[in-house]
């Protein structure tokens, strides 16, 4: 009795699995768009904020009406912010002849993975959040609506000159993104006059700093950049205040959330940092998201989610003008130029990387504002 | 900077410490590592969060309820997962283990959602100083109240009745059983001590750093696990020691030597000493009876 009881829970189960499992098929009035990030993991609020932006910008188009009366549909896979899931997830779209282009990865590591299978399959991917340096050179059907971190860390070295930093600390997350962060900067500061006192790393989700922050209180910089996300930010913040630790805090995009306001409080007070997706300003368009986003999910939308409404809405266009093909994509971004997104107007390079111009923010009053 | 590295590495070493022993005390009794512990004290720590947030309970109901329901849940999970399998191959139950570890993180992540959460009590976060030293209110609590959990479990284990029954139980199942000892009972209760202990561990480290995450399990677990052989793996005492050196370690190399080769360093010195004295530094040396 005990094992046909057993049985059934396990065929229900597998039932409740396949029926997940079971969107996204070949239909004739749908166009198909893949999406993919960590859904599941340690890095999973990133992956829900990409699948929150892409249905937001594919809701949108639906509500009007659809691509020539066809339905645009998310496909969303998990790479766990793996680079070999990743690149099974890309082996996945590129076979999908009705995928007619992707939204992905998150991690640099995974997008690195993944766009070799992409190119050789000639499916465009635009990447929401991959700012390695390298990922400049993936192949010809990589774009990425993040800028790179050699162009963030440059910027950064020299706003933090302007800011009159004379000892800087870095403390940077253990990974292909915080080591290029961690390059560029050690290296543009020297011809900014800018002495960096200590780099000190950490695993991406560890909370504990008290380690790193200790040693950086004994030598007394000015600030500290924060080479890493806003959850491990708020942290250092909070944990140095513990320490009586005052100190300037600089940092890149990765830091723009609600969660580094909620979770910082008071110790977050006055970071400043490079944005691209700023709503409250005069950006339209990232107003417009903003207040869609709330009304959707109920929540304020972070900086990835952003990036990847951008990535979509782009696509979007791209099936819209050029027709629902893997080809016309291409040739709709290589002449695409300042493109309203909610970052800002984008553009791409010859190698898809985007162009366009930051932001100086800071916070002030549990707000981001804009630096003056 | 040397006193300072060294509160630092004892608070976090207590913490190790307290999650290690739930590690040691099942892997004594069924030589078992039940790697979905690192979950059960996130788990923990959410349900505190709940009762904070949701309940307005105060700290110490917080404490006392999260414990009570953790060690319920640990004994679900021993008696779902693990108990049906006891008599199977030791690497079946440990990839059960593995999947309720997968299963709690992501049923975590579906019920308080993927991002982190901040602790909302005020307690904590006064600090003292002394001189260039600074120590802070749940550093404090954190060091008393491991302490006296750890000697409250010493007492228990090698005092009471209950405790004496546990140590046979973990010394040879059938002989045990057959002093008339409830075998299965002891194992429960095993489950539930562990569980109860990470759950007041999981808690003090969220007031400490001020969140608590779905994903917070994984790494703590495996450092406490880490703790746990550094020890000698099986033995109470063990894993306090075990927990304590490994804070330390981990502190004191990241504050001398490098953060980047952190957690490079505190391995090497588990393999160096693994090597030296196979069973841990407090570890039992198994004689393979014939």
């Amino acid at each position: 009795m005990k094992k046909k009881l057993s049985l059934v829970a396990l065929l229900v189960l597998m039932v409740v699995v396949s029926a997940c499992g079971n969107q996204g098929g070949s239909q004739e009035d749908t166009i198909l768009i893949g999406v993919s990030g960590p859904i599941s993991g340690t890095q999973a609020q990133y992956g829900e904020a990409f699948k929150n932006g892409a249905e937001l910008a594919a809701k949108e188009i639906n509500d009007a009406g659809g691509i020539d009366g066809k339905m645009v549909k998310i496909v969303m896979e998990d790479d766990k912010g793996e680079p070999n899931e990743a690149a099974n997830v890309a082996n996945k779209f590129a076979t999908n002849k009705d995928i007619l282009a992707v939204v992905g990865h998150f991690n640099s590591s995974a997008t690195l993975a993944a766009a070799p299978i992409y190119n050789r399959n000639e499916l465009v991917h635009i990447s929401p959040a991959s700012s390695a340096p390298n990922v400049t050179e993936a192949g010809e059907y990589t774009y990425r609506v993040i800028t790179t971190d050699a162009f963030q860390a440059a910027y950064l070295a020299e706003w933090s000159k302007e800011l009159g930093y004379e000892k800087v600390a870095l403390i940077y997350e253990q990974s292909d993104f915080g080591l290029g962060l961690l390059d560029v900067y050690q290296s543009a500061a020297p011809e900014h006059g800018i002495e960096v006192v200590a780099a000190e790393s950490y695993l991406p989700g560890s909370n504990e700093f008290s380690t790193i922050l200790t040693k950086v209180k004994d030598k007394d910089p000015d600030a500290i950049f924060i080479g890493g996300f806003y959850n491990e930010a708020a942290l250092i913040a909070s944990q140095a205040k513990r320490l009586n630790l005052s100190v300037d805090y600089i940092g890149v995009d990765s830091l723009y959330s609600q969660a580094l306001l909620e979770l910082g409080g008071e110790a977050v007070e006055g970071f400043k940092l490079i944005g691209f997706f700023y709503p409250g300003g005069s950006n339209e368009r990232a107003n417009a998201f903003h207040e869609a986003y709330v009304e959707a999910y109920g929540k304020e939308p972070d900086t990835y989610a952003a990036y990847a409404y951008d990535a979509t809405s782009i696509l979007i266009e791209a099936i819209k003008q050029n027709g629902a093909n893997r080809e016309g994509v291409k040739e709709f971004l290589d002449q695409m130029e300042d493109f309203p997104g909610a970052t800002g107007l984008l553009s791409f390079d010859e190698n898809g990387d985007v162009q366009t111009e930051p932001q100086k923010l800071t916070v002030k009053d549990g707000a981001f504002v804009p630096y003056e | 900077m040397f006193s300072q590295q060294l509160i630092n590495g004892l608070t976090i070493g207590m913490i190790y410490a307290l999650i290690a022993l739930g590690y040691t005390m099942v892997y004594g009794i069924l030589k078992f590592v039940n790697f979905a512990h690192g979950d059960i004290y996130m788990f923990g720590s959410f349900i505190g969060l709940v009762l904070l947030e949701k309940f307005n309970a105060s700290l110490i109901t917080a404490f006392v309820v999260s414990a009570v329901l953790t060690a319920m849940l640990g004994v679900i999970i021993e008696r779902v997962a693990y108990r049906p399998l006891r008599m199977a191959d030791r690497i079946v139950p440990l990839i059960s283990a593995l999947g309720v570890s997968i299963f709690l993180s992501s049923l975590a992540q579906k019920l308080w959602g993927t991002g982190t959460h901040t602790y909302p009590t005020s307690f904590g976060s006064k600090t003292y100083t002394f001189g260039n030293l600074i120590f802070s209110q749940i550093q404090v609590l954190i060091l008393l109240l491991s302490l006296a959990l750890m000697a409250g479990l010493h007492f228990f284990v090698t005092k009471t009745k209950i405790g004496t029954a546990m140590r046979a139980t973990s010394m040879s199942i059938p002989n045990a059983s057959l002093m008339g000892i409830n075998t299965d009972r002891m194992i429960s209760l095993a489950f539930a001590i562990g569980s109860a202990l990470a759950a007041i561990a999981g808690i003090m480290i969220s007031i400490y750093y001020n969140a608590v995450y779905p994903t917070m399990g994984y790494m703590a677990g495996i450092n406490a696990f880490t703790a746990a052989v550094l020890g000698g793996i099986g033995s109470i005492p063990g894993a306090m020691l075990g927990g304590i050196l490994l804070g330390l370690i981990e502190n004191f190399s990241g504050a001398y030597i490098s953060t980047q080769y952190q957690s490079v360093i505190s391995f090497s010195i588990l393999i160096i000493l693994l090597l030296i004295k196979p069973t841990g530094i407090l570890g039992k040396k198994e004689t393979n009876k014939v």
